[in-house]
């Protein structure tokens, strides 16, 4: 990439502690990083504010979104971060199965490179698969959701989310619970790393079926940060300062994983009643789409309790923090 | 040594730590080559012995692989028997035997005959056997002309690659191969519970986002097959069933007690699931009894900074999954302590093509017969398997399940024609494209520097390999 990356007009030059080529994974991210992020993203907020929400950061950079998922939330997050910063978007949907793979990641990879693309967003549903590309692209490679793996922006805006509604800003000791179908969750495998890394007092709910493999790393804890995983949920929303629901998928009864959703919902779902054993001013959160009356109750998702749609908004400005960063990163390492 | 592939071994003088697993004897030796065979075996006291010891060149028997895949027919493009050989002769193996999962399937003696065509065509004198198939195209259902391969030279029966999934189907092939003398090579996995399975079940795999592959799903298989085997030797004394690729403490723990038991049962453990371990795929590269602390609890790598390598390397990618330290450790207690008779590779050579994609979408497998040697010697320098025993597991081990039908019989005796390998402990080679003889360059050890260097393989009298 040879543009020039320049700060969003208002803000102070960027502190040279980013150190990441790419954002594969949040499981190594430190707390000065996240803290970096979630600074960076306090600015292109105050951009967001402005009458007119652009700025010339990004002017130049080309920034391809390449989804094997279908995606509207998260693409458009990232498109319209992109155009903020007044990069050029291009938009690639690929179709994506293991049977009808056809032209390979890292043929499509290349293509997009060599079509002059400086920055690559990525979503597959294979685990892993940012690793891949990341290994041909010449630039930043953001995951955009990789299979169960991780989901790093959106367990960033979470945080941020978290931090800009909780009394004190601050994570620490706060009991956090992530409610529903755990083992297939790139959003809850994310959110560990970085909710640990911010001092919560975590827990992972849902049934036993679901958290298949969890015991194993509460254990050890995320980089020796405990946390803690149960089936039982009054235990684990007595007292709770945030309830993040997970999207539970049909396919989960057809897998032999629940015997249904009615009884799910009668079990796990996040209703008025259950949300009683929480703190009262307790946080609720979901990364969405939601499946109402499943996991979540409509009239708990609309309670003003909930902070839901405040995560959707909040989702584009971590976006443009993490383009700007990596971009900025990638300049000074071109630079250097 | 001016030896070239392909001739005749004479007039070579040897000399190194010799052990001959069929003598139980290991010591300084001198060992001379003449007309293919062995002249003259002297082993050294004293003096003449020089600075001759078990950490220098060792001089052992030819190595026996009970387990690989060279790919011919149907997939070339992975390796060849022609290639298969020369990675063998490279591993100081002289005796492979293949797994029948090629396309099409070795399932009846046409097939095998093109097998053994190719092998006779190469030039190496690498022996090549050959497993038949259990059933017919390794589909599960109905038997493969077992009879007709045995009267044409099969070593034994599988369905590597997958489980012989029919408890039925499996009591019928014991029966019938125990009376052909020949042993089942069963491929242990429940495959119900590792539908689209990336890696064994537990913590990395967690972290990771992939698929487990459960412990239970080996162990109940292997504790099905014994049940059946149990039943079978009722009526056919000679049935014989061999456990491939043992990973898992719980399902060598059924091995143990069938053993006990005094049942036909044998079982092999790979170089793979010996030395390496499930966070590899995180990106450690540290052998599997690095990963334990002294007090023998499994260390994490997230916290202790091993995670040096990107993580997802297609190359780990491999059936069974590599699994945890504990189960690492328990595959060496089984080698050392005779539950498991073979060290075998189950070679799997792949091409980039079928390997570098996604990893849920890799091909599973792990080259692997070029660097064994070098794995298991890292094992015994650590104490975890006594140097005579090692030998053993890739020798008279493997050649205990194959019975002594096809006469592979590893030793180092003066008369005998020469088959042997000479191995350097001392020296390391780097593993790379360029090193590999396999076609297949699908190991985690690529680029890396692997002590144990194979300076010279001996097969059925002639040079198979030399530096």
């Amino acid at each position: 990439m040879t543009t020039e990356v320049e700060r969003p007009g208002s803000v102070s030059p960027a502190p040279a502690t980013w150190g990441h080529r790419h954002l594969l994974d949040v499981d190594r991210l430190s707390r000065a990083d996240i803290e970096l992020v979630m600074r960076t993203t306090d600015e292109m907020r105050d951009v967001l504010a402005r009458p007119i929400p652009k700025v010339p950061a990004l002017r130049g950079v080309s920034v391809t979104i390449l989804f094997y998922e279908a995606s509207t939330r998260t693409r458009v997050s990232f498109e319209v971060a992109a155009k903020n910063l007044s990069a050029d978007v291009v938009n690639v949907a690929a179709a994506s199965s293991s049977v009808s793979k056809g032209e390979s990641l890292i043929d499509t990879v290349r293509t997009i490179e060599a079509l002059g693309a400086d920055m690559l967003v990525m979503r597959h549903s294979v685990s892993g698969a940012p690793y891949l590309a990341a290994e041909v692209f010449g630039g930043p490679v953001l995951n955009g959701g990789d299979g169960w793996h991780a989901h790093p922006s959106q367990a960033l805006l979470d945080l941020y989310t978290l931090r800009s509604r909780l009394p004190d800003g601050s994570l620490e000791g706060r009991k956090v619970v992530i409610l529903g179908d755990v083992l297939h969750s790139r959003v809850a495998r994310s959110n560990i790393w970085t909710l640990t890394a911010m001092g919560a007092d975590l827990w992972l709910c849902g049934p036993a079926t679901l958290l298949r493999g969890f015991e194993g790393w509460a254990v050890r804890g995320a980089a020796g940060r405990r946390f803690t995983v149960t089936s039982d949920v009054s235990a684990a929303l007595r007292d709770a300062d945030v309830v993040m629901a997970l999207r539970i998928q049909k396919e989960r009864m057809a897998s032999g994983l629940l015997p249904s959703l009615r009884e799910y919902a009668a079990r796990f779902g996040l209703t008025r009643a259950r949300l009683e054993a929480a703190r009262p001013e307790v946080l609720v959160m979901h990364p969405g789409p939601m499946n109402e009356g499943v996991e979540i109750a409509a009239d708990v998702a609309t309670d003003p309790r909930s902070v839901i749609t405040t995560q959707v908004a909040n989702g584009v400005a971590v976006r443009m923090a993490l383009l700007y960063l990596l971009a900025a990163a990638r300049r000074a390492e071109e630079g250097a | 040594m001016s030896a070239e592939p392909g001739e005749l071994a004479d007039g070579l003088t040897l000399r190194g730590w010799a052990v001959d697993p069929v003598a139980g004897r290991e010591g300084a030796a001198e060992i001379a080559v003449e007309g293919g065979r062995i002249a003259r075996l002297a082993w050294l006291e004293g003096s003449g012995a020089g600075d001759l010891g078990p950490d220098g060149t060792l001089i052992v028997p030819g190595l026996v692989d009970i387990h690989a895949h060279f790919r011919e027919p149907g997939n070339e493009d992975a390796e060849t028997v022609a290639t298969g050989q020369l990675a063998a002769a490279h591993g100081g193996f002289t005796t492979v035997c293949l797994m029948p999962n090629t396309t099409p399937a070795i399932d009846e003696p046409s097939v095998l005959a093109r097998v053994e065509r190719a092998a006779a065509a190469s030039g190496s004198p690498v022996r090549v056997l050959v497993h038949g198939a259990v059933t017919q195209g390794r589909r599960g259902e109905t038997l493969a002309a077992l009879g007709e391969l045995a009267d044409a030279g099969v070593a034994g029966f599988s369905d590597d690659g997958s489980p012989v999934r029919s408890a039925a189907i499996l009591r019928n092939a014991l029966a019938y191969a125990g009376a052909l003398g020949l042993p089942i090579l069963d491929h242990p996995e429940d495959p119900t519970l590792t539908e689209g399975a990336e890696a064994s079940e537990g913590y990395v795999a967690s972290v990771l986002g992939l698929k487990g592959w459960p412990v239970a799903a080996e162990a109940s298989s292997v504790a099905r097959s014994i049940a059946i085997l149990a039943d079978v030797v009722r009526d056919v004394p000679g049935a014989r069933l061999h456990l491939a690729h043992l990973s898992t403490a719980a399902a060598l723990a059924h091995v143990r007690a069938a053993k006990s038991a005094g049942l036909p049962v044998t079982c092999e453990v790979t170089p793979h699931h010996l030395g390496f371990t499930d966070e590899w795929i995180a990106g450690a590269r540290r052998w599997a009894w690095e990963a334990v602390d002294p007090g023998g609890r499994a260390r994490d790598p997230w916290t202790d900074g091993a995670l040096v390598a990107a993580p997802y390397a297609t190359a780990l990618r491999v059936n069974p999954p590599l699994r945890c330290a504990d189960d690492a450790a328990a595959c060496m207690v089984a080698l050392a302590d005779g539950t498991a008779d073979a060290i075998a590779t189950d070679h799997a050579p792949h091409t980039e093509v079928d390997k570098h994609v996604e990893f849920g979408w890799a091909a599973n497998g792990i080259s692997g017969i070029e660097t064994a040697i070098g794995v298991v010697l890292a094992a015994v320098g650590v104490g975890g398997l006594s140097l005579a025993r090692a030998v053993e597991l890739l020798t008279t081990g493997p050649a205990r399940v194959l019975g002594e039908r096809h006469g592979v019989a590893p030793r180092l005796r003066e008369g005998d024609i020469a088959d042997l390998a000479v191995i350097d402990r001392a020296a390391s080679w780097m593993v790379t494209a360029e090193t590999l003889r396999s076609k297949g360059r699908n190991t985690p050890l690529l680029g890396r520097e692997l002590q144990g260097l194979v300076r010279l393989t001996l097969a059925r009298g002639r040079v198979a390999y030399a530096e």
